[in-house]
C-alpha cells in the first residue's frame, strides 16, 4: 500500500489539532491585548497603549507562523473565532499583571504541545515549536521586567504617569 | 481501489493512481483528496454526540453533514455519526497519519 496520506503530510493530525489550537490562543491574546490598547487609551496611558497595539500585532504573527507551517506541511489550519473579550481593568496594574498570566498560560499551552509532539514521535512539530519556547521566555521577561519597574516606581501622585512614560523602554 | 477500513455503515478506500480517497456511505460513494479528506474529519470530530440526548440541544438526533466544498450532504443520525467518527479515526490511523486511535478533540 503505498501511503498517499503520508506523502501528502508531514505531521501527525494530533499535532495539527493542537497547533489549530494554538492559532486560536495567539489569534486570542492578539484580541485581548488590542482591547489593553483601547483600555489604554481611554485611561491616558499613550505609551502603554502603543506597547499593546504592538504586542497585538506580533501575537497576529505567531498565529501567521503556525497557520503558514500548517500549510507547509500539508495540514489544515483552521480560520479562528474569537469571543469573550474582556474590555474592563481596574488599574494599569491590573493590566500588566492580567498581561503576564496570559502569556504564562500560553507558555504553558505551547510546552504542552511539544511534550505532546514528542510523545507521538513528530519531530517536525516539537523542532517547529522551539522558537515559541524561547520567544515565551522573552515576552514573560518583558512583563516581568514592567511590573518590576512598576513596583520601584509606586502608584501614588505622578507614579502611573512616570509608569506609563518608562513603558516606553520596552518598546523598540 | 484498496480497502483502508471498513465501519458498520461505511466503507473507505484508497486509490493509489488518481492519489484520491473514496467513502462509500451506502447511498453514494464519494471522492475526496487529502484536504477534504481532513476537512471532513474535522466535521465529524466536531460534532458534539452529547447534545444528540438533550432535546433541546438537538431536538432530532440529526446531523447535516456539508462536504467537498458544498458538493455532497447527508444527514446522519446519532448511531451513523458515532459509526463514522470510528471510521475516520481507524483510516487516519490506518494510514499513519494519526498516532493514536484516540483523536485529541478538534
Ligand atoms: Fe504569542
Ligand atoms: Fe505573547
Amino acid at each position: 500500500m503505498k501511503d498517499i496520506a503520508r506523502q501528502s503530510m508531514s505531521i501527525k493530525v494530533e499535532s495539527m489539532d493542537m497547533l489549530n489550537g494554538q492559532i486560536k490562543m495567539e489569534a486570542h491574546a492578539s484580541a485581548i491585548y488590542l482591547a489593553m490598547a483601547s483600555w489604554c487609551e481611554q485611561n491616558g496611558f499613550f505609551t502603554s497603549a502603543k506597547f499593546f497595539f504592538k504586542q497585538a500585532e506580533e501575537e497576529r504573527e505567531h498565529m501567521m507562523k503556525i497557520f503558514n507551517f500548517l500549510i507547509d506541511t500539508g495540514g489544515s489550519p483552521i480560520s479562528p473565532e474569537i469571543s469573550n473579550i474582556n474590555h474592563d481593568y481596574s488599574s494599569i496594574v491590573d493590566v500588566f499583571e492580567s498581561t503576564l498570566e496570559h502569556e504564562v498560560k500560553v507558555t504553558t499551552s505551547i510546552h504542552n504541545i511539544v511534550k505532546k509532539a514528542r510523545e507521538l514521535g513528530d519531530i517536525t512539530t516539537e523542532r517547529f515549536l522551539d522558537w515559541f519556547v524561547m520567544e515565551q521566555v522573552e515576552e514573560e521577561n518583558t512583563i516581568r521586567d514592567i511590573l518590576d519597574m512598576i513596583e520601584v516606581t509606586g502608584t501614588e501622585g505622578v507614579g502611573l504617569q512616570m509608569i506609563d512614560n518608562q513603558v516606553a523602554n520596552w518598546i523598540e | 481501489m484498496e480497502l483502508i477500513c471498513q465501519s458498520k455503515y461505511y466503507t473507505f478506500y484508497q486509490a493509489e493512481k488518481e492519489r484520491r480517497f473514496y467513502i462509500d456511505f451506502g447511498q453514494k460513494t464519494i471522492p475526496l483528496n487529502l484536504c477534504q479528506l481532513i476537512a471532513l474529519r474535522h466535521k465529524v470530530l466536531s460534532i458534539s454526540i452529547e447534545d444528540h440526548f438533550d432535546s433541546d440541544l438537538n431536538k432530532h438526533g440529526f446531523e447535516v453533514l456539508l462536504l467537498c466544498n458544498k458538493e455532497h450532504l447527508f444527514v446522519l443520525n446519532t448511531l451513523e455519526i458515532l459509526d463514522l467518527k470510528e471510521l475516520v479515526q481507524h483510516s487516519f490511523c490506518v494510514m499513519g497519519i494519526a498516532a493514536t486511535r484516540q483523536t485529541a478533540s478538534v
